[in-house]
């Protein structure tokens, strides 16, 4: 237990709070203006930004104050202490430090991207001076749209606060980015031909202040404040980093990293953040479709596309399959799903029949996982601080908890792949949902044998092609449900943007073939999940906050990850 | 004979037609100049060709007739307008006449005895294609437009008839064409407008109120009822109200210069001794020129006064003109029985309008008082 | 808050003597101005036959400014599009080809049929590139017509200013940073009754 003292406010902290004085402030309420300091990152107290009176509380209740002010960022919070950031001392330091920075700020605010989410703005706005006093011309430096292949920078908007250098020496550990000349002449840049490219590169963008450093993929895109945000998480891989999904009119512009400890920290990965664009592909099933075949006629087939008649036709023809042969009716469970697709339609089915199979689908593995920050051979170094993980889908924790729930026996995969070969199915329900290339063409000319083989996916594949029944469902950034990551951390994501054109909600079209009453809503149907299913117990209250919610009994399974069973 | 009638018919009626739809492009001119505005000019030379193309305009729009009406009066009233109107002309004299049937006679029906009680009758009749029209719409409006003019059409016939016995007083003869030869004969200064000022002020109101012409037209007054009774009315059945409406003003011009401004007579060009060649064609034109010239003055108030409220067109009908055409024509009975000069009327005429004034304001000082707010600061100002 | 007693002036109804309730005289000074007024010139313009002359800073049809290379001036910062309440505005930005200048408008179309000439793009542009013009009767054929892209938007600059139709509001003053690095010392302060005369309106 430790007390100081912030702006004649007492603020104690326990004694396992570490903190720093921009830490301990914020917890108090107090802002403390900061460039160059981050969480994740080391410190270097060279923006100046964070400057403050700083003093001692004696234990003869007098306070002795330091003659100069200090950087905040690099004073520990301990007991005692006594700061002060609102004195005329503090405000002139933080007018001063923004004058300086800004003296060869080009103020392109109209044609930055930065503009609107740029701290620059912010802290003149709440701590600088209206006016500039500088007489002379600014001085003019070149772009540099060299620095990578997704991240070009400007660099008169720089001011040197060297939280993307240091980010490459000290999270991705690839160290491509310096800062070179000294003084007012100091720029950053990288080493001749050995471009910023890293797996991780995109962070500095978002690491970056102001708007120095800018994403090639976002650049002059959108303007911020049009953008909306919602809560997601980023179904790349199953470390499940939480993210913003930054949407305008529908369309997704840009994942940003939302900070989550118990998730991935501050960060995302570059596989994640430029990996959504199928979300919004050409590709994508716009309609359903449900082809008919017509034995009399000529093999031409007529189709039908109302969503009522399709989901009447399924829901009738699974039925009479499972009257007379329930084992010959499969599901395939895509590791996209979420925890309460997966339920609804796992419930569903073992309705119709409790001897229907259900099989979690092909879990996609790409080499190994990949840990940062990595030496100069490329090699993992201890602690690690991010991790892109092998596994290339973000729930199959979630979904093998809910089938395991209704099924005692757990059906392999490569059980329903022979069955299906060897023509011993009826029926089968395949959902997607992931980006393409789930199912090799092999497993998609097995399950095309199914006569009655409904497909509900995101995207217009072989399988979809092969389908007699398709669904346009929904990708994971317009649907709301709950991703269970690696670890066993349950997160929810949240809707940002309507389906494509006819496309439903997945959690939707299993409501509506199953004929249960009412709406899809993520909260009441986690909160059942929770009653049924005892691993779910953790989350009963439906809400799931910011930062997710562990389940315990999914970190054992966690822990004996087995990827044996996931095709390499 | 009959075929002359019926040529002197169709003349007539050809010509008050044609003059309607001038008087209509004239009255259109005016109010434009009058508003500081051009006016129709689109159509042909300064717009000369504009009631040609109202009038086909009229012919070819749709005739729509509403669902719920009672047809055959529907389709009745706009003739019932028109017929009435052009019916009054019968005895209205155009021109000199003589009482030798031989000559020509300027008036398609010559020698009436009754003329003027014909024609009081005759107009009377126009308030049945309003009330027609009003009840057969079928629409409130209408209704609301048709019982306002039938009442104000009631009230106005009171003072109009009233004002006119004096003339036929003086006259000692009810045939407009006595009347025209009584001013003629006794020259310009025997003219009705000079002994009977006020009855022709009370005629030309009256006649105003009768036509409904701004500013009483109320049983169309936009604001309140739409186009009131003919709302429901388009086409040329619509054509049909608006030319009776302007053959009326016709009408009540020939009456009033005739009655008051001597018909054909004019001091020295026209005088019932005078006999030159083309001498009838003159006093016609005389006549003419006179009915111009108070066709453009009633449109002249047209655009000056503003329409009246409801309750005070009734109190100046039965408050003001009634009472004042009552004493006015108690004076020329004095007058006749005693054998005054006529000068004696007119200043009788004019004292009477005086005091009749003196009292109207001593009644609106008194509603004033009464009316004023009352507040502690008014004693201070 | 109350008025109070000082603020208020009573004001007496005017008192009606023998001469206003005669109504006649009043009759007769209305149709004297009535008749007066017969003979004053008409204010109407004719308007297809003679087209008004507008204030320079009336809002018609927008325009989008040229620099002195003849390089449209937009930087497509969008504020005009944020600023726009009708919405009617479209830009998409991308990187110029010019070495000067960071980012331009690839596409900027403004649906003349939305927007409600209000001139709050013009308020909010920084480089003074969007401006409206003195240009009211604009019509169309079609709603495609009258959606004006950039090159469109271009061309009623070129119009305005060889018909020495510039907006009066183009002389305002300094330039935005973004715009130009340069502003001529003479264009930064251009009073308006500087202007030439041909420019002010009457």
């Amino acid at each position: 237990m430790s007390t100081l003292t912030i702006n004649g406010q007492d603020l104690t902290l326990g004694d396992d709070e570490q903190l720093n004085v921009v830490q301990a402030a914020k917890k108090a309420g107090v802002e403390i203006p900061h460039y160059c300091w981050h969480p994740s990152l080391s410190v270097v107290a060279s923006c100046r930004m964070c400057l403050v009176e700083v003093g001692e509380k004696k234990p003869d209740g007098s306070v002795a104050m330091m003659p100069k002010l200090v950087p905040a960022c690099q004073t520990p919070a301990k007991a005692n202490t006594v700061v002060v950031t609102d004195s005329d001392k503090v405000k002139q330091a933080q007018a001063a430090t923004l004058e300086y920075l800004l003296l060869n700020h080009p103020l392109d605010c109209p044609t930055c991207d930065q503009a609107g989410e740029c701290f620059l703005q912010d802290y003149s706005f709440k701590f600088g001076n209206a006016e500039t006093r500088l007489q002379e011309p600014k001085e003019i430096r070149k772009d540099k749209d060299y620095i990578g292949e997704q991240i070009t920078l400007f660099t008169d908007r720089c001011v040197m606060c060297s939280r993307c250098v240091r980010f490459t020496r000290e999270i991705s550990g690839t160290a491509e980015l310096q800062i070179v000349n000294r003084g007012t002449h100091a720029e950053i840049d990288i080493y001749p031909g050995n471009p910023c490219d890293n797996k991780l590169a995109g962070n500095v963008v978002d690491l970056c202040p102001v708007g120095a450093l800018c994403s090639k993929d976002f650049l002059y895109k959108q303007r911020v404040w049009w953008l909306k945000s919602r809560n997601s998480v980023c179904p790349g891989c199953s470390t499940g980093c939480s993210i913003h999904v930054d949407q305008n009119e529908d369309h997704i512009y840009r994942l940003k990293p939302r900070e989550n400890p118990l998730a991935q920290g501050d960060f995302m990965c570059d596989e994640g953040r430029f990996g959504f664009k199928y979300v919004q592909a050409e590709e994508r099933l716009t309609a359903p479709e449900w082809k008919k075949p017509q034995p009399e006629s000529n093999g031409s087939s007529s189709s039908v596309s109302r969503w009522s008649e399709i989901v009447n036709h399924v829901r009738e023809s699974f039925r009479l399959v499972a009257k007379k042969s329930p084992r010959s009716i499969a599901a395939v469970f895509s590791p996209w799903m979420t925890c309460e697709e997966a339920y609804l339609l796992a419930s569903w089915l073992k309705k119709l029949s409790p001897q229907v199979r259900l099989t979690l689908g092909p879990i996609p593995v790409v080499g190994e996982d990949d840990r940062y920050p990595k030496n100069w051979r490329g090699e993992p170094l201890e602690p690690t601080k991010f991790t892109i993980r092998a596994e290339k889908c973000p729930n199959r924790l979630g979904v093998a908890a809910v089938l395991s729930h209704f099924q005692s026996i757990r059906e392999d995969f490569s059980s329903i792949f022979n069955a299906a070969r060897a023509g011993e199915l009826q029926a089968a329900y395949v959902v997607g949902g992931g980006p393409p290339g789930w199912l090799s063409s092999d497993e998609v000319k097995a399950l095309a044998q199914v006569p009655l083989l409904v497909a509900q996916d995101i995207l217009r594949s072989e399988l979809t092609n092969a389908a007699q029944v398709v669904l346009p469902g929904a990708s994971f950034a317009e649907k709301e449900g709950t991703y269970v990551n690696h670890a066993g951390l349950a997160q929810m994501i949240l809707r940002s943007v309507h389906p494509v054109a006819e496309g439903y909600n997945d959690c939707r079209i299993f409501m509506e073939i199953s004929q249960r009453e009412g709406l899809f809503n993520a909260r009441v149907m986690r909160k059942e999940i929770a009653e049924q299913i005892s691993a779910f117990r953790p989350i009963a209250s439906g809400d799931l906050g910011e930062y997710g919610v562990m389940l315990p009994a999914l970190q054992g399974a966690a822990k004996q990850a087995n990827l044996s069973e996931a095709r390499q | 004979m009959i075929t002359v009638w019926a040529v002197k018919i169709g003349v007539v009626l050809g010509m008050i037609l044609t003059s309607c739809a001038y008087l209509i492009y004239i009255e259109r001119k005016l109010a434009a100049y009058m508003q500081d505005r051009i006016g129709p000019n689109r159509v042909g030379p300064f717009g000369l060709l504009q009631p040609l193309a109202d009038g086909i305009k009229f012919l070819l729009k749709e005739d729509v007739v509403p669902r719920h009406c009672d047809r055959f009066l529907f389709y009745m009233a706009p003739s019932l307008a028109i017929m009435t109107t052009m019916l009054a002309f019968a005895v209205v004299p155009f021109g000199p006449t003589s009482t030798d049937p031989d000559e020509w006679q300027f008036v398609i029906a010559p020698g009436v005895d009754v003329g003027m009680v014909f024609i009081f009758a005759v107009g009377s009749l126009a308030v049945y294609s309003i009330i027609l029209g009003g009840w057969a719409s079928n629409n409130k409006y209408s209704m609301l437009g048709a019982l306002r003019s039938s009442a104000q059409v009631i009230s106005y016939e009171i003072p109009l008839g009233t004002s006119i016995l004096g003339v036929v007083l003086l006259a000692g003869s009810l045939n407009l064409e006595d009347i025209i030869q009584f001013q003629a004969s006794n020259g310009f200064l025997h003219w009705n407008l000079w002994t009977q000022p006020l009855a022709a002020l009370i005629f030309a109101t009256s006649a105003l109120a009768e036509s409904n012409r701004l500013p009483f037209d109320l049983p169309e007054c936009e604001q309140e009822l739409i186009g009131g009774y003919h709302t429901e009315y388009s086409a040329m059945k619509f054509a049909m109200f608006f030319l009776g409406e302007y053959t009326h003003v016709i009408t009540i011009s020939f009456l009033m210069s005739v009655l008051f401004l001597g018909g054909w007579h004019f001091p020295w060009i026209a005088e019932v001794g005078s006999h030159y060649n083309g001498v009838g064609a003159v006093k016609c034109g005389v006549l003419a020129a006179k009915v111009f010239a108070i066709i453009i003055f009633i449109m002249l108030i047209r655009w000056t006064i503003p329409r009246f409220r409801f309750d005070q067109l009734m109190s100046l009908a039965w408050q003001g003109l009634v009472p004042l055409s009552f004493f006015n024509l108690a004076f020329v009975m004095f007058a006749k029985q005693f054998n005054w000069p006529v000068w004696v009327l007119t200043v009788a005429s004019l004292a009477l309008l005086v005091g009749a004034s003196a009292l109207n304001g001593m009644r609106l000082q008194r509603r004033l008082r009464v009316g004023s707010v009352s507040s502690p600061a008014l004693g201070k100002i | 808050m109350a008025i109070s007693e000082k603020d208020i002036v009573w004001v007496e109804e005017p008192s009606i003597g023998l001469w206003e309730a005669m109504y006649l005289p009043a009759i007769a000074g209305g149709l004297a101005t009535t008749i007066r007024h017969v003979f004053q010139k008409p204010v109407t313009e004719e308007y297809p036959e003679v087209k008004p002359v507008l204030p320079l800073n009336y809002r018609g049809v927008h325009r989008l400014n040229r620099d002195e290379q003849g390089r449209v001036k937009c930087v497509a910062c969008m504020l005009c599009a944020t600023a726009c309440p009708a919405h009617c505005i479209d830009i998409i930005g991308a990187p110029t080809p010019w070495e000067d200048r960071d980012k331009y408008p690839v596409k900027f179309e403004i649906d003349e049929l939305r927007c409600i000439y209000c001139g709050m793009c013009e308020e909010a542009c920084p480089v003074d590139a969007i401006e409206l013009t003195s240009i009211f009767d604009l019509t169309g054929l079609s709603r495609q017509e009258m959606i004006f892209d950039k090159d469109k938007l271009l061309s009623v600059y070129d119009k305005t200013v060889q018909g020495g139709k510039d907006p009066a509001r183009t002389t305002r003053g300094v330039l935005g940073p973004a715009s130009e690095n340069l502003v001529p010392a003479e264009r930064m302060a251009w009073p308006i009754d500087e202007l030439p005369s041909s420019q002010v309106n009457s």
